[in-house]
């Protein structure tokens, strides 16, 4: 039974480098990295221990710190509780944080200040790992500050560059806001219930709301809205993860946003459990739709690779949130699977991004081009990455949305609520256009014609390409190997997240959930018999076989394939003038979809409006958002 | 083992000759064939002989293979393979009325995004080569694309919907057996809105006048194809004839499911052989109507014409089947 303190142990861990790396850390970066890299292995070491128990024998840890268990019935102490719900989040932040303080190593070399860069950072993953695995709403709120502000530090991290204090600012500002919503809605809970226990709130407000409990479950859905950037929340994302070093831009799409979807799933699953009420799914699903499709929409409009990455970013989260918002089994898998997936591709996204910025100095899409010459290795990443979030199969982004599109559609069908069928084909729609915007990456940025300016630029050192190519396996490998990722992980995850009373159970004592009135509402399993990919790579890898034989030996007949290289200056090759001198003509990122961006003139007008860049502008829709929230809860909510 | 070995023999049979590789190709050539002869009928031309698809392929097979400066080699020679893989992939998904290579599956939601493939390796293929009229090619493709997912979407819903009822339906083996036992979905009125816009759905997926924007060889000079010669050019022509089979092939199934004739003379080789017949029959009609006959009498859109067109009258028609089959008719 040891391993009951794993959990604190690994955020301990994290939390003691950051102290190190302040005392230790100051002058040697050996040290310094040494530390990060130790305590990301530590914690990482210590999670993944949990998943035997956990996971697969489908135990619960609950630990009271200072060994402060319940008396008479009221939790006292601050408990610590990891069901597989939680654990699914911590193996996501532990992955997370390993392989970016790997990339961090050579990635900020050049950096002024390392030491603070370590301090934040491990602070950072620390206060997310602990708020995923805490059982007390007051901890949360407390691991939910220092993420801000150490996010908020990490952020203007590189303040010499334009804009990073900007973002910080933005951040700081809205970042403060909805941790004072969520400490409002603490406050009137413990008013109410006399407690900050999870598991205790959950039970004394099972089937039992009073106008205080709403208020405060509105205002928490709104604190917790606001750190995982949902639309209207989004605007200091885009900034921040702008300007953020790349290894923490993936950090902040990885985990750092995932602590609000955490947050939010267990505040609707768990602690109200409101999520089972029509008018909650309904609040839910419609901000993941406007969501995801806001964010795609912008991300379209965009020129620099990594603000464009920032939107698919918050466009992502809207599936999730759909998805986890639908209130089904199916639902619930799918927005874990996609928020797993999201870590992954996205992460890996970002440190593609960091990789070109790094080697080339800008990550302008329009004065990017012909990179996949100079770069093939991180171009090969970025295309899995790419092809992952566009959801193409076999990849894992593909097995997750499928299952947000037939979870929705089910949805829509069993509730015959022809909305639902909207926030399909939106979701379909969506898909296509994150497609199109990453060809748009790849056109303007990796292929086409290498400016002059970019003709000696250098492939990413060998410490950088490493999480990188992790991630890409695991791409590949979540998304051909989708039903041991769903038996392992999302089915006891979402097994968690429908059986409030074990939760309940294995904190406050036997019988507790059952004195309060709690029922368990798991609905069936979801069955996944419609494609076996195994089957299908296996097809794909004979018929490509066979298809390159053919054209390979189509060609045999004629000699080697011809190539021009070298040869540009003959005539007979500079193909694309016709036999003219070639001028440089790359097609840049913001020359395409033309006819797209004519038709969509008036939305984009509208859209450039409302992002003003003025804190004060997103402020308001903070605090306007909130208002609509709560009227919504107490309008309709029964 | 002498079971199982029968048992490979026969999955390779399916992917390599019947409903997969070669049936594919044989039909989708004869297709753009009959298609090239009908428009030339009707444009009072002779017109090419239905074999000439067939030359076509194998003389450029016999041509040199030229890669431009500019481009990223691998990905240049590799894209039209990945786009005739997803394709022969994307046939075994199709089952030919009931016969199908994977029993009840062929899933709506898989084949929508298989769909995607060639579209994507054709993209990525022409980027990677390098040139700007590529370049050009590529956005106009990502556009066209966009254009038609959204009407796609609602069409394959609907019809999901009418033969679900208040379940879950995305198979398209059950969507045939339901059409066997109620009569053909094109007889719904409910959905003839829904098959018109599929109509008009196949043209775009294609790339076939007055939808081939991305291609306009008059103004692009064939777009993403731009740079491609001999043997992969050879398989980008063959991946839009085998294109013009399935899309086909998709509408009999969503529309004509009920034509089977195994019910009639009863199951084994020649009902199976009727049904390909039939098919065959059906996908050359549905060539005609959405493919032919639009060519001959249209002139080219322009790119952000195409997309209104798309999302507002295409659109709009398999929305109103979505409408009217949600409230129940």
């Amino acid at each position: 039974m040891s391993y009951i303190h794993f959990p604190v142990i690994a955020v301990m861990t994290l939390f003691m480098g950051a102290f190190l790396t302040v005392v230790l850390g100051r002058h040697s970066k050996g040290v310094r990295s040494f530390i990060a890299l130790a305590a990301s292995c530590v914690s990482f070491a210590l999670i993944a221990m949990l998943v035997k128990p956990v996971m697969i024998d489908g135990e619960i840890i609950s630990y009271w710190m200072g060994n402060w268990a319940p008396m008479s019935g009221y939790a006292i102490g601050i408990g610590y509780e990891v069901d597989q719900l939680g654990l699914f989040f911590a193996l996501l932040v532990v992955t997370t944080i390993l392989l970016s303080a790997v990339y961090s190593i050579r990635y900020i070399e050049k950096d002024s200040s390392q030491d603070f860069y370590y301090v934040l950072f491990l602070m950072l993953s620390g206060s997310v790992l602990g708020l995923v695995m805490t059982g007390d709403v007051f901890n949360m709120f407390i691991m939910i500050e220092i993420m801000t502000f150490t996010a908020v530090g990490l952020t203007a991290f590189r303040n010499t560059s334009f804009g990073a204090v900007e973002a910080g600012f933005k951040y700081l500002v809205i970042g403060s806001i909805g941790s004072s919503f969520t400490l409002f809605g603490i406050a009137v809970l413990y008013g109410q219930c006399h407690t900050l226990n999870m598991a205790q709130l959950s039970a004394m407000l099972y089937g039992n709301h009073s106008p205080a409990t709403l208020m405060a479950f509105a205002l928490m859905f709104t604190g917790l809205a606001v750190k995982s950037y949902i639309v209207p929340f989004h605007t200091p994302a885009a900034d921040a993860y702008t300007t953020a070093p790349s290894s923490i831009s993936m950090v902040f799409s990885g985990m750092v946003n995932k602590a609000g979807v955490y947050g939010m799933i267990r505040l609707v699953y768990i602690i109200f459990r409101t999520v089972d009420m029509p008018s909650v799914q309904t609040l839910i699903v419609l901000f993941g739709t406007v969501t995801m499709f806001i964010g795609v929409t912008m991300a379209l409009a965009q020129h620099d690779f990594k603000r464009l990455l920032a939107f698919h970013s918050i466009s992502q989260i809207g599936y999730v949130i759909t998805a986890a918002g639908l209130c089904t089994s199916l639902g619930l898998s799918a927005g874990l699977f996609h928020a797993m997936n999201h870590t992954l591709f996205k992460g890996l996204l970002f440190l593609c991004a960091g990789a070109v910025l790094r080697s080339t100095g800008t990550t302008n899409l329009d004065q990017l081009g012909g990179l996949s010459k100079r770069m093939p290795k991180t171009t090969l990443c970025f295309l899995v990455g790419a092809f992952s979030i566009s959801g193409l199969p076999p990849f894992n982004g593909f097995a997750s949305k499928w299952l947000v599109y037939q979870a929705a559609y089910e949805k829509a069908v069993t509730t015959g609520n022809i909305f639902y069928a909207f926030v399909t084909v939106t979701a379909v729609v969506v898909s296509v256009m994150t497609l199109a915007s990453f060809i748009k990456v790849t056109q303007a940025a990796f292929f086409g014609q290498l400016p002059a300016r970019l003709a000696d630029v250098e492939e990413a050192p060998g410490l950088m390409l490493l999480p990188m190519y992790i991630m890409s396996l695991l791409c590949v490998g979540t998304g051909i190997f989708y039903d041991k990722v769903y038996q392992y992980l999302l089915d006891p995850a979402v097994r968690a997240a429908f059986t409030v009373s074990n939760y309940i159970d294995r904190m406050m004592g036997d019988g507790y959930a059952e004195a309060a009135g709690v029922e368990d509402v798991f609905a069936s399993n979801p069955h996944f018999s419609y494609w076996n990919p195994v089957i299908w790579l296996a097809l794909f890898v004979i018929v490509f076989c066979a298809a390159y034989i053919c054209v390979v030996t189509s060609k045999g007949s004629r000699g080697q394939i011809l190539s021009d290289e070298g040869g540009a200056e003959d005539g007979k090759y500079a193909t694309f003038f016709s036999g003219e001198k070639a001028l440089p003509s790359h097609v840049a990122g913001s020359d395409l979809f033309w006819g797209f961006k004519t038709d969509w003139k008036g939305y984009f007008r509208v859209m450039e409006g409302l992002h003003s860049g003025i804190v004060n502008d997103y402020a308001l829709y903070v605090v306007a958002a909130a208002a609509f929230v709560v009227v919504f809860t107490f309008a309709f909510l029964r | 083992m002498n079971f199982s070995l029968i048992g490979a023999l026969q999955i390779l049979f399916k992917i390599l000759i019947f409903p997969g590789l070669l049936f594919v190709v044989v039909i989708g050539l004869f297709l753009a064939g009959i298609d090239r002869k009908l428009v030339a009928r009707m444009q009072k031309r002779v017109g090419p002989p239905l074999r000439q698809p067939w030359f076509d392929f194998l003389k450029l097979l016999g041509k040199e293979t030229i890669v431009p400066h500019a481009a990223n080699k691998a990905v240049y020679l590799a894209a039209p393979v990945i786009g005739f893989t997803g394709l022969v992939v994307m046939a075994l998904f199709i089952p030919v009325f009931g016969y199908s290579t994977f029993s009840g599956n062929g899933d709506l939601i898989v084949l929508l995004y298989l769909l995607t493939i060639p579209a994507v390796a054709l993209i990525i293929g022409g980027s990677a080569s390098g040139s700007p009229y590529a370049g050009i090619g590529i956005s106009r493709e990502m556009v066209t694309m966009m254009s038609y997912e959204l009407p796609l979407i609602i069409i394959l819903l609907s019809v999901a919907r009418k033969v679900g009822g208040s379940a879950l339906c995305f198979s398209l083996g059950q969507i045939v057996n339901w059409q066997a036992s109620n009569g053909c979905l094109a007889f719904h009125p409910a959905l003839i809105p829904a098959m018109l816009a599929m109509l008009l759905v196949i043209p775009a997926e294609v790339g076939t006048q007055p939808f081939d924007v991305a291609e306009a060889e008059t103004e692009i000079c064939e777009g993403p194809l731009i740079e491609y010669s001999g043997a992969p050019l050879a398989v980008f022509k063959l991946n839009t004839a085998m294109k013009m089979f399935i899309m086909t092939a998709l509408f009999t199934n969503l529309f004509f499911g009920g034509v089977s004739t195994a019910s009639l003379i009863g199951a084994g080789i020649p009902a199976i052989a009727l049904d390909a017949v039939i098919m065959v029959l059906i996908c050359i009609v549905v060539t005609f109507l959405s493919m032919s006959l639009i060519h001959a009498i249209t002139a080219r859109f322009k790119i952000e014409h195409l997309f209104k067109f798309y999302w507002t009258v295409v659109a709009g028609l398999a929305a109103l089947s979505l409408v009217l089959v949600w409230f129940g008719l």
